[in-house]
């Protein structure tokens, strides 16, 4: 009745510049253990989501089991498990951006882009069929005085209206 | 010690005990789920919060702490003489305070939001935790109306299954894993009230590790409800059907202690039972999972004699009968007697009498399974010895003469006509040049309680018994001695091993006379030097260690 | 109006301040200079005492008390520099990381100094791209001109600064939850005791100090104690006699959001009161103050009544809210209260870390029941039952009339209180996470009590007029309870 073991596909290796900026992250901390976190954003930023095969790389690379890896992973809405878009939109949707209608906003996006919201157990239900976008809900990303934002990858967009997100969203 | 007041009792403790230990040993009961004493302390079920006074008050005052405290993380310690509360208690401590109960009850309707009704089906009731404490200590009726969380059930590896929407996330399986095992398959996945166990697994729930370790089986006896459970066990039997008796692990010769439970049929199932130092509360999955002989359709029912080479099944007087002709005539110098390693020292002290005292013969020799692997764990080692009492059967059997071992003892046995092998470990195979010595014997007579390549080679072969169906004593390695006590009867006509041994030396003309196991070891006690104090009555539960 | 007093912030638009050399221009590394220079470690330690500098973090804890209880013989000890802010409301700490990092830096050697630390780890969030991105290049700044590494300035000083990214935890704000998150954990909570200042990140010693705080320090030391001290009140606790001191000292940067035209951080000194601070912030958009959350999301909710109330610790305390992070989110008539409480309901059922029972499924549950409340599924039970409330006798008792039972109303606070309890303040959870999930559910519901009342009875969300809405100070046993503190002469 026991499940058989998958076996690990296309091992993932860091490229010779994360290595270097791994290799400089280690040191910061006296246990490797504590490198989790930036460790695991450097895989992601390389690999686009944190496959089975980078949280067995990230496990061995910081000498802890796997499952502690999976146990970090999970926890943190900002690893993905699957595949996301290129883009990554993050809609701030708590109390101040709710106060000046970040439902708007959402509506909107998810008219324009002809996708759902993605929920943290998956991710493909906000992901457009093109593999471009990926678009979820966020809490609050501090910056509530210019309510209603959005963080389009690493960039944060300020006081959106429907107008705005078009605009954003032609110059991507 | 620290002189504390629990509730209105005013007790002594240890220093270091903590406040659920503490009242355990005085009786009253602190509800808990993640504490457990072989374990860290998360104290992440909050179900065992207690009302504790303020450890720095001011002078002269007794002020109740604003802060309900759980009990597994409050530890009890002598106060300094100007700390003292009330001029007298180093501590004091409520467990039955009317906020200490709303406590538990609100705790309990937590844990209950989500957990399942499906107790009648559930293999935990009956020794459930949750039950338990919700029946001692909680609501009558939930307050919930949401829809409740249904986690899918996971395999999680070749002996346990979870059953997800029953886990109350005490996590201690996961701590299990990471303090005791050191094996780390375990884990929580997800956030809040998404948090669910699991092995580590890829996103679309494929294993990329199982819950595959020799001490796995452990997970399912501390999970305080039935998430955990053993797909050795499962739906076999209600916990309150089945008998239980504090016994010995014939396993390996660490010798846990553990609790056989069993029905008429059979035994169901072996858990450890604590002791401090030689398992505290753990024992292998080799043991536990290796019961599985006892219940055995194979086991050897009837004395078998061998009648033109072929085994014919026969009653006791006759196989007796033949085996005391033939001795009698015998010449003793010519006559090897070997007991076993996986007998009790009863079994072998009268095996020993039995040599010396009737057959008049010096050559004794020991027996038992083949030794296995040694698995090393952070906090458990199972031992590369597969028997329980080599140590015990060494030394019954070697009351005056050497014991043959190996070498010396097959080229003993390759000059014997007749060997009386009583051996007990079951499906025991043979090397070749084994095989040949014993086929080279003239007459061969095997006890034993399972078919095997010893038990093909014989010319009688006796039906012995297991530890599961006698009463005895088993010393482990590091010299402790402990009882075995009978659970189930033996199948068939198979008959306790000492008592055949007897049988036999009345009939050859000697003159034995015990009635039950104790008797031997009394016996034991006064004719085997270190083992004065090792008598039933003295042994009792935890065993007695032989002085080194 | 009371003007802005802008001493963090005071060169927070110069252009191209984050860069080290336009820093320097204004003074820059100056205040580290003379702490060095003028004061031994433990001079410093001191001064922090007495200036009566408060955590701005949220627990509003005495900085130079936090200090104090660091083990002096346990090295390394560790600064834990806590720019993890995601309190709904809240975004002060975002622009000092963009916008003048180098003013953290400052603080941090500063606080190093005074320590004796020596590895400071600033846990940034990691949402906060740019803010990471500053503080790095100001970091590699200061490591090429000398301020930070080994000896540094020539002092013998050694101080290594490393940021690390979160990954969009809530609860790894909590300082425990910080650290565990720190050493590369879950971060969930650990227990209390043993403190981090005792036990903290690698079981050394640790301080956890948010960004804020830690920018205090350089005008503290620079400008001296008396200097800031002058800023903000300070109360007298009247429990004891002569009243003790209660310093709600120094500027404070209040961010505000919502309902008002100006929305933003202002710096200000302590202890405006909740009216103020909406005039300085551009006066309310709408007719009509209805609500304000004053310290964050889960700070309990003030009514239109209570605006005269403090923005300082000690007044918000006494008037059962709390200062918290800052964060002042202004609501105006058109809000319903019931919708923001299930918005911040959602929040906090989401950002549970899911480690002790009561907030792993308590939260949610607030959360479902809000939920249908506003989904217009509220219960209401047929029979009534004596109302309690200023009884003839001018006292708290049966007022001889009757009142419908809402039986939700009565789950939520049941519930909520469960998980945490909002009257005497004690909480069966690990960390404080359980009260910022029951104060904010059980005042908005205490508070407004009238509009969930409507919504239930109508079936769907109802918002009331502003009066309507709001339970009357006469009849809210709460606002008849609060005590709004003294200034010492």
């Amino acid at each position: 009745m026991s499940e058989e073991l998958i076996q690990i596909q296309n091992t993932f290796r860091f490229t010779e510049e994360n290595q270097r900026e791994f290799d400089a992250l280690i040191g910061h901390y006296p246990v490797k253990e504590a490198a989790m976190l930036p460790t695991l954003h450097l895989a992601q930023k390389q690999a686009g989501y944190v496959s089975p095969a980078v949280m067995t790389y990230v496990a061995a690379l910081l000498e802890v089991p796997l499952m502690k890896v999976k146990d970090v992973v999970t926890f943190y809405p900002m690893f993905f498990e699957e595949p996301v878009g290129e883009y990554v939109i993050r809609v701030c949707h708590t109390l101040p951006c709710a106060l000046r209608d970040c439902k708007g906003v959402l509506a909107h996006l998810k008219a324009k882009l002809g996708t759902d919201v993605a929920s943290e157990t998956d991710l493909g239900k906000g992901t457009t069929p093109d593999g471009k976008f990926t678009l979820m809900k966020v809490e609050c990303l501090a910056s509530c005085d210019v309510a209603p934002v959005i963080m389009v990858n690493d960039d944060l967009y300020k006081n959106l209206t429907p107008e705005k997100v078009d605009e954003i969203l032609d110059n991507l | 010690m620290a002189f504390i007041k629990l509730n209105d009792l005013e007790v002594e403790v240890e220093d270091g005990t903590n406040v659920v230990e503490a009242a355990r040993l005085h009786g009253i009961e602190v509800p808990h789920y993640c504490y457990h004493p072989g374990l860290s302390r998360p104290a992440n079920c909050r179900m065992c919060l207690v009302e504790p006074h303020v450890f720095f008050p001011p002078a002269g005052a007794i002020v109740p702490d604003r802060q309900l405290a759980t009990g597994c993380t409050t530890v009890l310690r002598t106060a300094p003489p100007n700390r003292k509360l009330d001029g007298k208690y180093d501590f004091i401590v409520y467990t039955d305070s009317p906020r200490v109960k709303k406590a538990r009850e609100d705790i309990l309707e937590f844990l209950l939001v989500h957990h399942p009704l499906d107790c009648p089906v559930c293999d935990q009731a009956g020794e459930c935790d949750l039950q338990d404490f919700t029946y001692r200590h909680g609501h009558d009726k939930s307050r919930y109306l949401e829809v409740k969380n249904v986690p899918p059930k996971k395999d999680l590896g070749p002996d346990v299954l979870l059953y997800s929407t029953r886990c109350i996330v005490c996590t201690r399986c996961i701590r299990f894993c990471q303090e005791v095992s050191g094996s780390n398959e375990l884990g929580l996945i997800h956030r809040g009230s998404h948090d669910e166990i699991d092995i580590p697994r890829s996103h679309d729930g494929m294993p990329l590790q199982l819950l595959d370790n020799k001490l796995a089986g452990n997970v399912v006896d501390i999970c305080p409800v039935g998430a955990l459970i053993s797909k050795d066990f499962l739906f076999k039997s209600r916990p309150w059907f089945m008998k239980q008796e504090k016994s010995v692990c014939a396993g390996c010769s660490v010798g846990c202690n553990i609790t056989v439970e069993y029905k008429e049929d059979g035994v169901y199932r072996l858990k450890p039972r604590f002791h401090e130092e030689i398992n505290q509360h753990w024992m292998c999955d080799d043991g536990r999972l290796g019961y599985g002989y006892v219940n055995s359709d194979d086991r050897l029912q009837l004395p078998m004699k061998r009648v033109d080479g072929e085994f014919q099944p026969t009653h006791w007087a006759d196989a007796l009968t033949q085996i005391t002709e033939k001795l009698s005539e015998a010449d003793a110098e010519k006559v090897v007697v070997i007991g076993s390693a996986q007998g009790t020292n009863e079994d072998n002290y009268v095996l020993q009498q039995f040599a010396h005292e009737v057959l008049k013969t010096e050559h004794l020799g020991l027996f038992g399974a083949l030794p296995g692997e040694e698995h090393t764990f952070p906090q458990f080692t199972i031992e590369a010895d597969k028997n329980p009492n080599t140590a015990g059967a060494r030394k019954m059997l070697s009351n005056g003469t050497p014991v043959l071992e190996g070498e010396a003892l097959w080229k003993k046995v390759s000059e014997a006509d007749i060997v009386y092998l009583v051996s007990g470990a079951p499906e025991r195979s043979l090397e070749a040049e084994e095989k040949a010595v014993l086929e080279s014997v003239d007459f061969l007579i095997v006890q034993d309680v399972l078919p095997s390549e010893v038990t093909a080679l014989a010319d009688v072969v006796l039906p012995g018994t297991t530890f599961a169906e006698k009463d005895g004593t088993f010393t482990n390695s590091k010299g402790w001695v402990q009882r075995i006590r009978k659970t189930v009867d033996a199948p068939g006509e198979a008959r306790i091993d000492w008592e055949i041994i007897q049988q036999l030396a009345r009939q050859l003309g000697g003159e034995m006379n015990y009635h039950f196991a104790g008797e031997i070891s009394l016996a034991i006690s006064e004719n085997v030097s270190g083992y004065a104090e090792a008598t039933h009555q003295n042994i009792g539960d935890s065993g007695v260690k032989l002085a080194e | 109006m009371v003007e802005e007093k802008r001493i963090l912030y005071e060169h927070l638009d110069v252009p191209e301040i984050h860069t080290f050399d336009v820093f320097r221009q204004h003074d820059g590394y100056a205040c580290f200079e003379k702490a060095v220079a003028d004061y031994q470690p433990d001079d410093i330690a001191k001064m922090v005492m007495d200036s009566g500098l408060k955590g701005r973090g949220g627990a509003g804890f005495s900085t130079g008390l936090k200090w104090s209880f660091v083990p002096k013989d346990i090295k390394p000890c560790y600064l834990c520099c806590n720019a993890d802010e995601s309190e709904p409301g809240t975004f002060s700490n975002r622009y000092v990381l963009e916008k003048n990092p180098h003013l953290l830096i400052e603080g941090i050697l500063i606080c190093c100094y005074a320590m004796g630390i020596e590895t400071t780890y600033v846990y940034i969030r990691g949402e906060f791209t740019l803010g990471k991105k500053r503080l790095d290049a100001a970091i590699k700044a200061a490591y090429a001109n000398g301020y930070l590494g080994k000896n540094i300035r020539g002092t013998g000083l050694n101080v290594d600064i490393y940021t690390h990214p979160g990954a969009g935890a809530y609860i790894c704000g909590e300082e425990t939850g910080l650290i565990e998150s720190l050493e590369g954990k879950r971060g969930q909570p650990r227990n209390k005791p043993p403190f981090p200042a005792v036990e903290g990140v690698f079981r050394k010693p640790t301080v956890v100090q948010n960004v804020e705080t830690l920018c205090n320090l350089p005008f503290i030391v620079g400008n001296g104690v008396e200097w800031y001290t002058k800023m903000g009140p300070t109360y007298g606790d009247a429990r004891f006699d002569p009243p003790k001191p209660d310093p709600n000292t120094g500027t404070k940067l209040y961010c505000i959001s919502g309902d008002v035209n100006k929305p933003g951080v202002y710096e200000l000194e302590l202890g405006l009161t909740c009216a103020e601070l909406i005039e300085v912030a551009g006066g309310l958009r709408g007719e009509q103050v209805k609500a304000v959350i004053p310290g964050g999301s889960s700070a309990p909710i003030l009514t239109h009544y209570e605006l005269d109330t403090r923005l300082d610790f000690t007044s918000l305390t006494l008037a059962k809210s709390m200062l918290g992070s800052g964060g002042i989110i202004v609501m105006n008539e058109t809000r319903n209260i019931v919708d923001c409480l299930l918005n911040i309901m959602k929040f906090y059922a989401h950002e549970s870390c899911g480690q002790c029972t009561p907030c792993r499924w308590g939260t949610p549950w607030v959360r479902d029941i809000v939920q249908r409340i506003a989904d217009g599924n509220g219960r209401k039970s047929t029979i009534t039952r004596p109302k309690f409330g200023i009884a003839e006798n001018g006292r708290w008792g049966d007022t001889g009339e009757t009142e419908d039972i809402y039986e939700d109303l009565d789950l939520l606070e049941s519930v909520a209180n469960n998980i945490a309890n909002v009257d005497t303040m004690t909480w069966n959870t690990i960390c404080v996470f359980g009260i910022a999930v029951s104060w904010p559910a059980v005042s908005y519901m205490r508070k407004f009590r009238p509009e969930f009342e409507a919504t239930i009875r109508e079936g769907k969300l109802t918002t009331l007029s502003v009066e309507e809405a709001t339970v009357p100070p006469e009849e809210n046993y709460a606002y008849q309870q609060r005590i709004v503190p003294r200034e010492l002469e």
